[in-house]
């Protein structure tokens, strides 16, 4: 029964956590102006993420390496700097991305300018990290922002014409849109749903956690349950979008957008439930990017890491997250617009996804980590295939986000 | 001298012909459980490191395999003490000097 229900806890948080504002900002502006079009790409990058986020899980349960202490191992000391460079600055952005998120959160409540609300925002994640035990905060915020679950019962009261709806799955290019804007936007959710920060943040949280072989089972069922739960709540978003925002040429450009067709689904109560459920699954995701700007450095270096130890005795590691925290503030309190560093972060995050997965694959089938634990011959084929989307998404990204002056 | 001095540095022989560049160094441990230098990885055609496919136990992905082994055709292991000399034009072979097989088992 206990097991039973940790396997049920796991898969729960792992819902909430999957959605982020990466995923929240991009769903709704892909839905706002192409449809259901891109639907495929969270499919595919759900897919990706449940491959490679079980891949570096199985590798810190057998061998109780983190991802970070992998990638300086397998590249070596200079390789591994420039890639744990890549990964820091692009973790910060999305870092800076979901505090502006909470913000946008209260705002949306309040009323109040997010400029006011960041320093608190931030405060409270320094405060969570700091003070919280790791799997209390991992509980609450998973749990919490299982309310977006919100956004697909709105669909439903939309009454959607189904027929019309299931038509736009079909990929395509709308009229409106050229194709270069369609496919730097597939980029976007592709890196939307595979954030490296997530593989960071479940490899070094089961060694927090202290998983071993005998966890093996809960981990899986975990990530291949919970991460398409978590994708259906992001084609969710787009759906709303695509039936509210979509008809009346609703631009995204804020989060009163985001939350628009929930509230005219569901008033009130809807509005109640979207907003704590935003606020919990930002709140959440700025938590484990903070950790994670932590074990990434703390992983490189070799200092010691982890929330299982007091912060005098992993002092480096606590450093570098409030000093990440401050420069998260400092970034957002310029005025730029955090649906801005939303849009670019995720773009980014798909330039740097072959940094992290390529060693995550290398290590998965080395013996000498693994032992009979090394990749089958199915999650090799699948690792590859992915791993040629990856490369492909990270190469065309840049060009891309010139061609079409990021995304316009 | 760091180890990161050698790394990449060029590889000449005698004659001044340039053999590759340095990719990795190889220990030994000993029964006091110090490292001692056994020698360097020389690479003709890539300063890429190895990712760990310099062992013959890894081979999987095959793909990746065979890329990174192409990569570093030719690429062979030199005893320290058939180096000769280090300076601003690289790392001196000795004349005579024995190409090891780089791969581990």
């Amino acid at each position: 029964m206990k097991r039973l229900f940790a396997v049920a806890l796991g898969i729960l948080t792992a819902i909430g956590g999957f959605v982020d504002i990466g995923d929240l900002v991009t769903n709704a502006v892909v839905g706002s102006r192409f449809g259901l079009g891109l639907a495929w790409v969270t499919v595919l990058g759900v897919v990706g993420i449940c491959l490679y986020a079980n891949m570096s899980g199985r590798v810190a349960a057998v061998s109780g390496r983190a991802t970070f202490e992998i990638i300086r191992e397998r590249l070596g000391a200079r390789a591994g700097m420039a890639n744990l460079a890549a990964s820091f600055l692009i973790n910060l952005m999305t870092m800076t991305a979901e505090i502006g998120g909470v913000a946008l959160v209260f705002q949306l409540v309040t009323g109040i300018d997010p400029l006011l609300w960041v320093p608190l925002a931030a405060f409270g994640v320094w405060i969570v990290v700091w003070r919280a035990k790791f799997s209390a905060l991992e509980n609450a915020t998973g749990l919490l922002g299982l309310s977006l679950i919100v956004f697909a019962v709105a669909v439903f009261l939309l009454q959607p014409d189904w027929g019309h709806l299931g038509m736009q799955l079909i990929p395509r290019i709308p009229e409106s849109e050229s194709g270069s804007t369609y496919w730097y936007y597939a980029i976007a959710l592709f890196g939307a749903a595979m954030t490296p920060y997530e593989v960071f943040f479940f490899s070094s949280g089961g060694i927090e956690e202290g998983w071993t072989v005998k966890d093996l089972g809960q981990t899986r069922a975990n990530v291949l349950v919970g991460f398409p739960l978590g994708g259906i709540l992001s084609i969710a978003i787009a759906a709303c979008a695509t039936l509210v925002l979509l008809p009346q040429a609703i631009d995204v450009t804020s989060l009163s957008q985001v939350v628009l067709p929930v509230v005219q689904a569901g008033g009130t109560i809807a509005f109640g439930f979207v907003v704590v459920g935003i606020a919990a699954a930002t709140f959440g995701a700025a938590l484990e990017t903070t950790l994670s700007s932590g074990y990434t450095l703390a992983q490189y270096f070799g200092w010691s890491w982890g929330k299982f130890r007091r912060p005098a005795r992993a002092a480096r590691f606590h450093l570098i997250m409030l000093i990440g925290l401050v420069i998260a503030v400092l970034v957002l309190l310029t005025g730029v617009d955090p649906i801005a560093v939303t849009e670019f972060s995720v773009v980014f995050s798909a330039i740097a996804l072959p940094l992290t997965y390529i060693p995550i694959l290398i290590v998965a089938n080395d013996r000498q980590y693994m032992g009979r634990h090394v990749n089958g011959k199915l999650v090799n084929a699948l690792g590859l295939v992915f791993l040629v989307v990856i490369v492909a998404a990270s190469v065309a990204a840049i060009p891309l986000m010139i061609i079409t002056g990021a995304g316009q | 001298m760091l180890l990161t001095e050698l790394l990449r540095m060029r590889v000449v022989e005698v004659d001044g012909t340039e053999v590759g560049r340095v990719v990795d160094a190889r220990f030994r441990i000993d029964a006091q459980g110090g490292a001692r230098l056994v020698g360097l990885i020389v690479s003709p055609h890539t300063r890429a490191p190895f990712l760990g496919y310099e062992r013959a136990a890894l081979d999987e992905p095959l793909v990746l395999d065979r890329f990174l082994r192409w990569l570093h055709r030719g690429s062979f292991l030199v005893d320290w003490p058939d180096v000769r000399r280090l300076d601003d034009d690289g790392l001196h072979l000795r004349e005579g000097y024995e190409r090891r097989p780089s791969t581990l088992p």
